[in-house]
């Protein structure tokens, strides 16, 4: 795979049609797993096109380097530029930087702040965070009260770092539905941040288990930090039947785990899908075409049942 | 009162403070901590942090499961700590131990897979082969006995000390720098081995290196069979190991020459050199040694977690380095024991758990990590000048 990409990177840099293209890419972070599909989306969609060069960078979650890599890509003049934003409320500067220069300008998997205020040559791809999270604790509140605990449930919540936007949203979203009159039985017990990190939500839950508090059900933010949860709770030899667990994200270290019946819910976000999705919207905008400024790409519910359909997907 | 107190009775006092070991001030700050903690989650939660009168769940009255954890979430930081106290008793410094973590975990899990996962070839492997037209896992190199990744961990974590330790020894630029440098490039490694794919899916045999029983295993199931409470080791290997290298080492520093050369340097370099010991090889040495801890404490890491992700071990060299600091260990060089260090680990073990179990905030915890670190560091001092202006 990795030579396969060199390759292909390499017979890109070669190719120097007429025609060349180059769209700038700058990611929030290289070492987190979704953005690392979502850039696997990208990176494989542009070399199936003829003439597409990217130029992928690291912002390393810091808000400032991003911005000087936008005004580095602008500099060289690039056709178009990518962004997976490092702060959603940082956006103000790069649609500046980018308007300026006339340069196109694509934000991907993270909605800036002004996505409402766009200037034409920018867009917006992505998907809708409010329904990860939702359709997690809502499927969790169903298998709870098909396990006849609608007399009341009690869990806890894991969190990805708290100033995250994505981490913020999901959290809501489970507590929205704790408050919904259908699923008000379930009660949490406590909610920490994790850091979406599989390490410390392993050392977390066992610091929970250690209290000896009667639980039903972990809502975690994202894959990494349920799979964490569930090896604590095996370590300590709960039953995986008599606990719900979610995530979201749906990677394929999740999808073993529910094959092995530990994870219950998981929600795919089509990382590979965003990916290539905004490619093919830079192109567009670069080459002056008509196009949506908000790109939805939705959410979808994965199960024990419909797991088979993504086992290749994230 | 300046004036009396300066006669045999300060003296007195003095002496005994002195012949006080540093470690003892450690271990009251450990039991006064836990006092602070049992004593709030009297009243905000109405449980004991570390006791369990109740419910007996582990047959004793200690709360068994949280003193495991207290152990376990430090005891992967706590092995590289032991290294860092090394290269911090030469006067030294090693900021790229996170990395190394990082570099290290990423290229030994390669070795460490499983070709398969439920029956599917393994979507998280590293090395693959055509195969048909299809890429998959390369056969002889996935299902390796558990020797190989451990080999390859510990090698690798032994060629960054080494390369850090020859910089800092034969061009004289600072350990900051080099160990810095490091840092970068080792997280670069890390990040370009897979492109930032996690590397998923150990074979069993390696998944038991941290998850399995350590002293079960050593003994062929004796200790299972001779001790009821052999339970409480199961899944606690990353614990055990860090007791044993803690043991091991606490025994090489105090006892054997590698030990009294590497105070000999931290103490007083040029004198050292005088008296004929060879600095350069002893400095390479010791970095050599802290970048293995680093590499083993990968393997833990990676076995624990059964995955390897290129942003592990992020920012753990810090969090080794406060627990030598607050442990007593001094960073002029020269003093400080890997006692200290596993006092400084256990502190560091007895926030995490107590603020969880408090239900606070993980922002308070950091908070307070702070404050505790700067407050060793300045209890130190005061105790140094107070030694010294005796």
């Amino acid at each position: 795979m990795k030579k396969l990409i060199l390759a292909t990177g390499i017979a890109a840099l070669m190719a120097t049609s007429a025609m060349a293209e180059t769209i700038g890419v700058s990611i929030a972070r290289f070492d987190d797993n979704f953005l690392t599909v979502m850039r696997n989306g990208m990176v494989e969609h542009a070399a199936s096109l003829d003439g597409v060069t990217l130029q992928v960078e690291d912002a390393r979650d810091d808000v400032a380097r991003q911005l000087d890599q936008i005004n580095n890509f602008v500099a060289s003049g690039v056709d178009a530029i990518i962004v997976n934003i490092v702060d959603t409320s940082a956006a103000d500067a790069m649609t500046a930087a980018a308007d300026a220069a006339g340069v196109p300008l694509v934000y991907v998997n993270r909605e800036p702040d002004n996505v409402d205020t766009l200037p034409d040559n920018q867009a917006f791809v992505a998907s809708n965070e409010i329904e990860s999270g939702t359709l997690a604790a809502f499927e969790a509140c169903n298998l709870l009260r098909a396990a006849g605990l609608s007399g009341g449930a009690r869990g806890y919540m894991l969190m990805g770092q708290l100033s995250n936007q994505a981490a913020i949203a999901r959290s809501q979203d489970v507590r929205d539905i704790l408050g919904i009159a259908m699923c008000e039985f379930i009660e949490l017990i406590d909610e920490q941040t994790a850091n979406w990190s599989r390490d410390e939500a392993q050392d977390l839950m066992t610091n929970w288990l250690s209290s000896g508090e009667e639980f039903h059900v972990v809502f975690a933010n994202n894959d990494e930090m349920a799979i964490g949860a569930i090896q604590a709770m095996l370590a300590a030899g709960v039953d995986m039947d008599d606990v719900v667990v979610t995530g979201v994200d749906a990677t394929q270290d999740a999808l073993a785990s529910m094959a092995e019946g530990n994870l219950d819910v998981t929600v795919f976000q089509d990382a590979f899908g965003q990916g290539s999705g905004s490619v093919d919207t830079a192109l567009a905008l670069a080459r002056g075409e008509d196009v949506d400024q908000k790109v939805y790409i939705p959410f979808q519910l994965v199960t024990p049942d419909n797991m088979d359909m993504f086992t290749d997907a994230n | 009162m300046a004036e009396t107190s300066q006669g045999t009775g300060g003296l007195k006092f003095d002496r005994n403070k002195r012949t006080w070991p540093n470690e003892a001030n450690v271990f009251i700050a450990l039991i006064l901590l836990i006092g602070l903690f049992e004593l709030i989650g009297h009243y905000r939660v109405g449980q004991s942090m570390l006791f369990d009168f109740n419910t007996n769940r582990d047959g004793t009255i200690l709360n068994m499961a949280r003193i495991r954890i207290i152990i376990l979430q430090v005891s992967i930081i706590g092995i590289i700590a032991l290294g860092v106290t090394q290269v911090i008793i030469t006067g030294g410094i090693d900021l790229s131990s996170g990395s190394v973590v990082g570099m290290t975990a990423m290229i030994a899990m390669s070795f460490a897979l499983t070709a398969e996962v439920n029956g599917n070839p393994n979507g998280r492997a590293i090395f693959l082969s055509e195969v048909d037209g299809q890429m998959v896992p390369t056969p002889w190199l996935h299902d390796l006995p558990v020797m190989v990744p451990i080999l390859v961990g510990l090698l690798i974590g032994i060629l960054a000390g080494f390369i850090n330790g020859v910089f800092i020894a034969y061009t004289g630029i600072p350990p900051f720098i080099a160990t810095l440098g490091m840092m970068v490039s080792a997280r670069g490694v890390a990040n370009w081995w897979s492109e930032g794919n996690p590397v998923s899916f150990p074979t069993d045999q390696y998944t038991a290196l941290a998850n399995g029983n350590l002293l079960d295993t050593l003994t062929f199931g004796l200790f299972s069979e001779s001790w009821a409470m052999q339970e409480v080791f199961d899944g606690q290997n990353p614990a055990v190991f860090f007791i044993l290298l803690a043991i091991l080492f606490h025994f090489i520093m105090k006892h054997t020459i590698y030990g009294k050369h590497t105070y000999a340097i931290g103490s007083n370099e040029d004198a050292a050199r005088m008296s004929g010991i060879n600095v350069n090889r002893q400095k390479v040495l010791v970095y050599a040694i802290a970048g293995m801890l680093a590499g083993f404490a990968a393997i833990l890491l990676t076995s624990k977690n059964l995955t390897a992700q290129s942003g592990m071990g992020l920012i753990y060299e810090l969090d080794a380095i406060a627990m030598a600091v607050i442990g007593g260990v001094s960073l002029s060089g020269g003093r400080g024991s890997i006692l200290g260090t596993v006092l400084g680990a256990m502190i560091f073990g007895i926030i995490i758990s107590g603020f969880t179990y408090l239900r606070l905030d993980a922002f308070y915890q950091e908070i307070v990590k702070g404050m505790i670190i700067v407050g060793a560091v300045v209890l130190d001092q005061w105790r140094q000048r107070r030694a010294s202006n005796r």
